[in-house]
């Protein structure tokens, strides 16, 4: 395992109260691979990759979690226990293009500042030559000349691709993207995930994808981990979830997804969207059992009261849900 | 358009507006002297002038002509740098502003550059740790330096370091020949000038960076490792000085309004006590010719204000800031 993450809980604390936003979260992403993590807005997708990097907002706090690296081990409770990593062992792909980059600076300045830290006592020109270098792998178009410019001189897509050319700069363990096609177009969403698969082929590095997704999940990825109210529910290969899925709420969410092909998917014909009923519930307040029990269409009498373990499914190896269901006597 | 085209265009277009200010300035000025009402030869020569002296000086000063000629005369003239002569001293009244507005630049380009140079570090420091008891303490001295007003630093300045102690000159502008003794001279005015600058700029420049590292290309740069200090002190400030740089432009005005204060307490030629001494003596042609040149000044340090500015953030430029 090139990167794992262990039992990471991770609180906020806000006017109304404490709220628990992740809780025990494990995760594990080989080398060169790359794993989804999904689930809806509030989930604590996000909580993930900024906990990781040590990014988190001033009112949360890690309660516990223990993240590996590279053999590397860090606590992650301690504020800025990853800050050595940032711009080397890790590096991260922001959801918002138009936003993630400074105004008034130059791309190429940008590009070098990362430099500046990953190749420690280079040359203003060997750097120029390598963010150059790294605007040409990402296919931005005129390289020599994006260096001079700035921001709001390219679209979004390609001010993706600058910030995608800066954690290729900074050969990462462990690259985080964080919903990174979701403000872009719909056209330049396979171009920029073709980038990430690029960027990884070539660094050979683990990423974590932060999705809502499951499309760009079933797509792209090799694994994908479940999250639901700030806890797993499901984690393993793709291609096992997908053919079965473990609990009953990513089996809703493969539901949900709208099929493209209407023949090939029956009940797409009515051209219905299928709904997941109810809300998340209170982060402030878990609620007895099992964490999905309120929305869960095959609940029973013990969801409410029994808090179920991770139960291995099948012969498959990685592949577990969090469902009582599973559970054999 | 290229990058450095838009940037002519940009300041081509920003010189005429300038020229249709300053004719627009002149013209309002103009107006609202003449309509101050009271016989400028009357308090000039006082009570006891004979008629034919009253005539000549009115000849002299102009007032016989219409309001129409005599627009067209202070105008056309004072285009071409002719302000006419001073009727009390009997020198070009140009040459009377000439002489006493290098005292008064180097007042006021200096306190600025004694606010930037200490109110930048203290804004930045204040930002880096909002909240805390230096940010608090720093707060408290800024808000206490815009509150007191020039006057009463002035004074207090005054009474210590050159009453008191007998550190630096009590007033004038020095020996024009010696370097070092204009320089002292300058000290306790620049300061009395600067230090309420000091504080609001220390201000402006927390508030705008602590605005500026909420966005997210900061965040950027920390998951990229760049250091706090490379991103608050570069970054984060170069975009923050923007709308600092904005403001202070306004707020040259101010400075040259606070500087009569200055100059009248510290005894120094500069505009502002030319246009005091002025008003006292009802001596309107130098007045009218000192505001002239405080708008012009006004306008063209707005113009370099705007320029600075399109250097900084190259989208104002583009004309999307």
């Amino acid at each position: 395992m090139a990167i794992s993450l262990r039992d990471l809980s991770v609180d906020y604390t806000l006017p109304q109260g404490t709220a628990h936003a992740l809780r025990g979260v494990s995760l594990d992403i080989r080398k060169g691979q790359m794993l989804g993590l999904v689930g809806e807005s509030g989930s604590g997708k996000s909580t993930v990759a900024f906990a990781l990097m040590g990014l988190l907002a001033n009112n949360a706090r890690v309660t516990s979690g223990t993240a590996t690296i590279e053999g590397r081990s860090f606590d992650l409770t301690k504020r800025n226990a990853t800050a050595d990593l940032r711009g080397r062992g890790m590096a991260m792909i922001f959801q918002d293009p138009m936003l993630s980059l400074n105004p008034v600076f130059t791309i190429g300045t940008q590009l070098c500042e990362v430099l500046r830290r990953r190749a420690p006592g280079s040359d203003r020109k060997t750097r120029v030559a390598m963010a150059q270098d790294a605007l040409a792998k990402v296919k931005l178009s005129n390289p020599q000349r994006r260096m001079n410019q700035y921001p709001h001189e390219l679209s979004g897509g390609m001010r993706q691709r600058v910030v995608i050319a800066m954690a290729l700069l900074s050969e990462p363990a462990l690259l985080i993207a964080d919903e990174p096609t979701t403000a872009l177009d719909v056209t330049v969403e396979a171009q920029i995930m073709r980038e990430i698969i690029g960027l990884r082929d070539r660094i050979g590095c683990a990423v974590l994808l932060i999705t809502h997704s499951l499309g760009l999940v079933t797509e792209y990825c090799d694994a994908i981990s479940v999250l639901y109210a700030g806890e797993k529910l499901e984690s393993g290969t793709v291609k096992e979830v997908q053919r079965q899925p473990g609990h009953p709420y990513t089996r809703m969410l493969f539901d949900c997804e709208v099929p493209i092909d209407c023949e090939r998917h029956a009940d797409a014909s009515e051209n219905r969207f299928t709904v997941i009923a109810g809300e998340l519930p209170d982060p402030r307040q878990r609620p007895p059992g099992c964490i999905f029990n309120g929305r869960c269409d095959v609940s029973f009498e013990d969801c409410a009261v029994i808090d179920p373990g991770d139960y291995p499914i099948g012969n498959h190896a990685g592949h577990s849900a969090r469902c009582l269901r599973l559970q054999t006597p | 358009m290229s990058r450095s085209q838009r940037t002519a265009a940009f300041i081509a277009g920003r010189l005429a507006s300038v020229v249709l200010t300053i004719a627009g300035a002149t013209l309002l000025l103009f107006l609202m002297v003449r309509l101050v009402p009271g016989d400028f030869t009357s308090v000039m020569l006082g009570p006891r002038a004979t008629p034919e002296l009253r005539a000549q000086i009115t000849h002299d000063m102009g007032l016989d002509r219409s309001m129409l000629e005599q627009l067209w005369l202070f105008t056309s003239r004072a285009a071409t740098g002719d302000f006419g002569e001073d009727v009390v001293s009997h020198r070009p009244i140009l040459d009377i502003v000439l002489d006493v507005i290098p005292n008064t630049l180097a007042l006021a380009f200096s306190a600025l550059a004694l606010a930037l140079v200490v109110g930048i570090p203290i804004g930045v420091i204040a930002a880096l740790r909002p909240g805390s008891w230096l940010d608090n303490g720093l707060a408290l001295l800024s808000i206490s330096l815009i509150t007191t007003p020039t006057l009463v630093v002035s004074v207090i300045l005054f009474l210590i370091f050159a009453i008191g102690l007998h550190w630096l000159p009590v007033a004038g502008a020095g020996d024009p020949g010696d370097l070092v003794d204009r320089l002292r001279h300058l000290i306790l005015p620049s300061v009395a000038l600067a230090l309420g600058w000091v504080g609001y700029i220390s201000r402006l420049v927390r508030a705008a960076l602590l605005d500026t590292l909420a966005e997210l290309h900061v965040r950027t740069l920390r998951a990229y490792g760049v250091s706090e200090y490379r991103i608050v002190g570069l970054y984060a400030l170069k975009l923050a000085l923007v709308p600092v740089v904005s403001i202070l432009g306004i707020g040259l005005g101010d400075l040259i309004g606070s500087s009569v204060v200055v100059e009248i307490i510290f005894a120094r030629p500069g505009i502002g006590s030319l246009i005091f001494n002025s008003i006292a003596q009802r001596n309107f042609p130098v007045v009218q010719a000192c505001v002239v040149f405080i708008v012009a000044f006004y306008i063209v340090a707005n113009l370099v204000v705007d320029m600075i500015n399109a250097l900084l953030d190259p989208r104002i430029a583009a004309g999307r800031g």
